[in-house]
């Protein structure tokens, strides 16, 4: 799992120089333009705008009171990353979203997500689903 | 006989209840305390005190300062009793008795709440402050424990529940003394929490009474043939079920109307005033209707919480301009005419003066020239015109509508004003922000955010100033003068009868400006400021105090602000700009001038 995962760091890292489609494809996302995406990572941005997370981590995910979210994905695993949604760091005000269907369902579109804006491939804080 | 007994028995039941009341009445009207958060019952945030004058206030240098060990916002002020100051913190809420003569503590409290609720309150930990009466000092915790403690030791005289925090009800008010109760709000608009206000007795801690915001006639508290409000050009009865007709569904049962502000009371009308905010959720496409009774004014009776009037500014919100700022009592001519005043400077960037007695409407203009999203309230109906390409409901939901202004923090937000009663103005911090505002669906979930809109928020065009510190006439809704500040004006203002008006800025001045505006001087306080100005005199000697703390969603909103580049990876102009001022801190500047 953790070796996948570098893996497709690696991949991303590999990839991102963007081709004459402007397409970035890795394992957690499909990229066009910079800003259309493929459906699970639209879902990811569903999530995040339904979850209020710009509320602490800005619009952009350039961190307001919550940490810039564009840098924290470049260190945290996406298993740091699955935990701190689920439980949360409440001495830091993050809150646990154990119970929030709509996050939980979604723990992973919401990573790809997150990632593809951390890795520079989804240039728009907003998305839009590639059709 | 029977006349007799009858009166025997008010008589009893006065001086009892009343108790309390006087004796905060007489503390508050002694301008040598800071009693109570805003200085008295009206929120006027007026001090007699004039030893600190315009002439001399150039020479105000710092007396002493003190650190509250909580480096996040700091909202509200100390109280001053005596020889004895209590102050607040942020999370975890402690409080500490100082003496003033040694600046030694005499005691502190130190709650322990379960950091679950730290999330809850989103975007910074703030309390607004303590309340005195009876002895004892009041604390409404962030948790929604509201706590009496004996102000001698610190020790806990009651303490109860005031809200259940695991769906969102969490506090940020200042609890206020009103005769013989403790009258407290609750937060969580954003949680899909149903407002309410809350009168608890000083003595016990029982409830006396909830009103909710939204609902059934009689959990609102409100008599269908006895409550009034402004509509049609008259004051009316509100008739039956005016706040169910106005929801689809029960969506009123997490409709918002929260109670955040900052109260008022009128002891001759017996009456409490206080605002309730947002409908929840900020997609308005969700919840069709006026969705009464949030984003109103009300006047409830203080030992009953009957509502003798309400009055709707914001029907059917579409920009989060949540209805909680102020309500300033003030007794004031309008239109020629002795006038028992109520005025408010509301989120959505309308002055309204109403008659306090019966809410009555006689004013309601723009205390910002930047304010776009309506044209103007219509004084019959009271309602707002609002302006078509602002309208985030009638442009639906995913729909990004640009350039509403102001935004969704409001012309102003809970900083509050100040009503000078001998220059018969009100001196306002103000802020000078426009927003993008895009609305989605969302779905509840109990104790999980509930809020379904996206929003960027920045200076109007062409304008750099984010703020304005303004003076307003509250007879004609006129602006007497602006003075522009570089961001948001977020602390509480102080006018004395000294001529003198103080208030905090940003980057973490405290400023002093004459009656017509002109700065006479200010002093870098070592963070930003949030809090609220006060004033007190301790052996003969006049202080001034603030505290300094950035944070707050002002903090937040420049973190948000100038941000304007929507495809900028980390690119937060705004936030570095104030980041060149200050840094986070928690820290109380008293000031006085030499001997």
């Amino acid at each position: 799992m953790r070796s996948a995962l570098l893996l497709a760091m690696l991949f991303a890292v590999v990839v991102s120089p963007a081709g004459a489609d402007d397409k970035v494809k890795t394992d957690l996302y499909t990229v066009v333009d910079g800003t259309k995406v493929d459906a699970d990572t639209f879902q990811g941005f569903r999530t995040w705008r339904a979850a209020a997370c710009d509320r602490c981590h800005g619009a952009n995910q350039e961190g307001l009171v919550g940490p810039a979210l564009v840098e924290s994905l470049k260190v945290l695993t996406k298993d740091d990353f699955k935990k701190t949604v689920t439980e949360g760091r409440l001495e830091k005000g993050m809150p646990s979203f154990s119970t929030s269907h709509m996050v939980m369902d979604n723990l992973d579109h919401l990573y790809a997500y997150l990632k593809g804006r951390s890795d520079g491939a989804i240039k728009k804080a907003k998305v839009e689903l590639l059709k | 006989m029977k006349l007799l007994s009858i009166s025997l028995g008010l008589a009893a039941a006065v001086s009892g209840s009343a108790y309390a009341n006087q004796e905060l009445a007489g503390l508050s009207a002694d301008p040598n305390n800071w009693a109570m958060q805003a200085g008295d019952f009206s929120n006027h945030r007026y001090s007699e005190l004039k030893q600190i004058n315009a002439g001399n206030v150039n020479k105000l240098q710092v007396a002493w300062m003190f650190s509250t060990g909580v480096l996040r916002g700091h909202e509200g002020s100390p109280l001053v009793i005596g020889d004895t100051m209590y102050l607040h913190t942020p999370f975890p809420n402690n409080v500490f008795a100082l003496d003033l003569e040694t600046q030694k503590i005499k005691w502190k409290y130190a709650p322990k709440q379960d950091s679950a609720v730290i999330p809850q309150m989103c975007c910074d930990t703030v309390n607004r402050g303590l309340a005195y009466a009876d002895g004892k000092v009041f604390l409404q915790q962030a948790d929604s424990t509201l706590v009496a403690l004996d102000a001698k030791s610190g020790k806990v005289v009651w303490s109860v529940k005031n809200g259940d925090p695991k769906v969102g009800a969490v506090n940020t008010n200042a609890p206020h003394i009103f005769k013989d109760k403790v009258i407290t709000g609750i937060s969580g608009g954003e949680w899909g929490v149903r407002g309410y206000l809350s009168a608890y007795d000083i003595k016990s801690g029982k409830m006396v009474w909830r009103g909710y915001s939204t609902g059934p006639d009689s959990e609102m508290l409100i008599d269908p043939n006895t409550t009034t409000t402004w509509a049609d050009g008259k004051v009316q009865p509100v008739g039956a079920d005016s706040s169910l007709k106005t929801w689809k569904g029960d969506q009123w049962k997490i409709g918002g109307g929260t109670t955040w502000g900052w109260y008022s009371y009128d002891p001759s009308l017996n009456l409490v005033y206080y605002g309730t905010g947002n409908p929840s959720t900020w997609n308005p496409s969700q919840r069709p209707g006026d969705n009464k009774w949030s984003m109103s004014i009300w006047a409830r009776d203080v030992d009953t919480g009957k509502v003798k009037w309400v009055y709707q500014m914001t029907p059917y919100d579409e920009w989060d301009f949540d209805g909680i700022n102020e309500m300033i009592l003030a007794d004031i001519n309008v239109g020629g005419k002795a006038t028992k005043a109520l005025v408010h400077f509301d989120r959505n960037g309308f002055g309204y003066t109403l008659d306090r007695t019966n809410g009555a409407l006689l004013v309601a203009q723009k205390y910002d020239p930047a304010v776009n999203w309506a044209t103007h309230v219509d004084m019959k109906s009271g309602r707002p015109q609002v302006v078509s390409k602002y309208s985030t409901a009638q442009n639906g939901a995913d729909v990004n509508s640009k350039g509403i202004c102001p935004a969704a923090l409001g012309s102003k937000d809970q900083q509050p004003a100040s009503f000078s009663p001998k220059t018969k103005l009100f001196y306002v911090p103000t802020n000078h922000v426009c927003m993008d505002y895009e609305p989605f669906a969302v779905e509840y979930v109990a104790g999980q955010p509930y809020v379904g809109a996206t929003l960027s928020m920045y200076p109007p065009p062409g304008e750099k100033n984010m703020g304005n510190f303004i003076a307003w006439d509250a007879s004609t809704g006129k602006i007497v003068w602006s003075k522009p500040e570089r961001f948001s004006v977020w602390s509480g203002a102080l006018s004395t009868a000294g001529d003198v008006v103080f208030y905090g800025t940003l980057e973490g001045y405290l400023k002093a400006v004459d009656n017509s505006g002109k700065e006479l001087w200010k002093f870098k306080t070592p963070s930003g400021i949030i809090g609220n100005v006060f004033t007190y005199t301790h052996k003969g000697k006049q202080y001034v105090g603030v505290f300094s703390g950035i944070g707050g969603w002002a903090g937040i909103g420049m973190a948000a602000g100038l941000e304007k580049d929507q495809d900028g990876l980390g690119a937060v102009g705004g936030y570095k700009e104030l980041r060149d001022y200050t840094d986070l801190g928690g820290q109380l500047t008293i000031f006085t001038l030499p001997n």
